[in-house]
């Protein structure tokens, strides 16, 4: 699979995720978050960066719903979020 | 008397025929009288016709050179052993490099379980690295998102958003979406590709839902989300100044009830 015939032999070789595989969200319990976080990357023109609160939200329902192992959101790259909101549950 | 003074003579000379000329005619005669006063006529005749030269005789030739120097024969044998002792060593050591090439195979797979690296040389990813990482805030990358299917596998599969803007160093939620059309329950499991080659290193993923078996009710729909980060090197690897667009790209298979798949990495 690699672009570039330079390599050789090497190819691409995937790696596992860092926490593991998500379970699936059967029930759509999360899905109105999802459905946030959808609206503001398209209203943002997909720019990931607009959308970090939306998508700790989602993460957070999914924690609360053991569709997610929980996490201190320092651990997921949310430092900066926490020091704006300070009253975000911290687990 | 005559008979053996004649008997002599033709001895002597016969004597003189077959042994080296150096043998003087006087000599003959006195051994000859030696002999023949010691032993007797026929022990001499018979000693004549085995064609041997007497050891008194031999033994006064002078001049004749043998083969071996017994002076260099020491030397040369001593030179042998020697020999014999180098070849030794060298052939041991050869022996020794075949046999260690062999050893080498099970000993870097030894190696490579216990420091976990994999065969790949790539900085570790630990959790610590996400919490202490900044974004690069003026290198910004797109990504674009990519489905499949394997041909037999029958869900309906695609990405949620066709591309996102990210930053080195921030995370980023990603969906797909897959649908169940069968009336069947299925069970897939996904692997997944990044293009270019060179990237895929530095494309770190925190939560998926690749490499486990997910398993779908008839005509059921779900949200897949990805949740993933690029490394914050990415910016300083000179390889990667012109990388702009990063393609993840995952593909669907179908899984048969109670197949264990090997988890991708060093086994």
């Amino acid at each position: 699979m690699s672009t570039a015939m330079n390599f050789g032999n090497k190819s691409f070789t995937p790696r596992p995720p860092d926490k593991g595989a998500f379970p699936l969200d059967h029930l759509g319990e999360c899905k109105k978050f999802k459905e946030v976080f959808m609206e503001c990357l398209k209203d943002n023109r997909y720019d990931s960066s607009m959308c970090r609160m939306q998508s700790k939200n989602y993460l957070e329902c999914r924690m609360e719903r053991q569709l997610m192992a929980k996490e201190p959101l320092q651990k997921l790259g949310f430092k900066d979020l926490l020091n704006q909101s300070g009253e975000d549950p911290k687990h | 008397m005559i008979f053996t003074s004649f008997l002599r003579e033709t001895l002597c000379r016969t004597k003189n025929l077959m042994l080296s000329r150096t043998c003087s005619i006087h000599i003959c005669t006195k051994a000859i009288q030696n002999m023949i006063s010691s032993r007797g006529l026929y022990q001499h005749a018979n000693q004549l016709l085995s064609r041997k030269a007497s050891h008194r005789l031999s033994s006064q030739v002078r001049g004749v050179k043998s083969r071996k120097n017994p002076h260099t024969e020491r030397q040369e044998e001593e030179w042998r052993k020697r020999n014999r002792t180098v070849l030794t060593y060298i052939a041991a050591a050869g022996v020794g490099m075949i046999g260690m090439s062999y050893a080498a195979v099970p000993l870097y797979r030894l190696y490579c379980q216990t420091s976990g690296l994999g065969g790949t040389a790539q900085s570790s990813h630990d959790a610590e690295q996400v919490e202490s990482m900044t974004p690069v805030k003026d290198r910004i990358i797109k990504i674009t998102f990519n489905a499949d299917v394997h041909a037999s596998m029958q869900w309906n599969f695609k990405p949620q958003q066709s591309e996102i803007y990210v930053i080195p160093g921030e995370t980023a939620l990603a969906f797909y979406k897959a649908k169940n059309p069968t009336d069947k329950p299925v069970i897939g499991i996904s692997t997944y590709n990044v293009v270019p080659f060179e990237a895929g290193q530095y494309f770190n993923k925190i939560q998926c839902f690749c490499f486990e078996e997910q398993r779908l009710n008839p005509k059921e729909e779900v949200d897949m989300p990805v949740f993933f980060y690029i490394d914050p090197e990415f910016d300083e690897d000179p390889r990667m100044a012109k990388v702009d667009t990063i393609t993840l790209s995952y593909t669907f298979f179908e899984a048969k009830e109670g197949q264990k798949p090997p988890i991708p990495g060093y086994s």
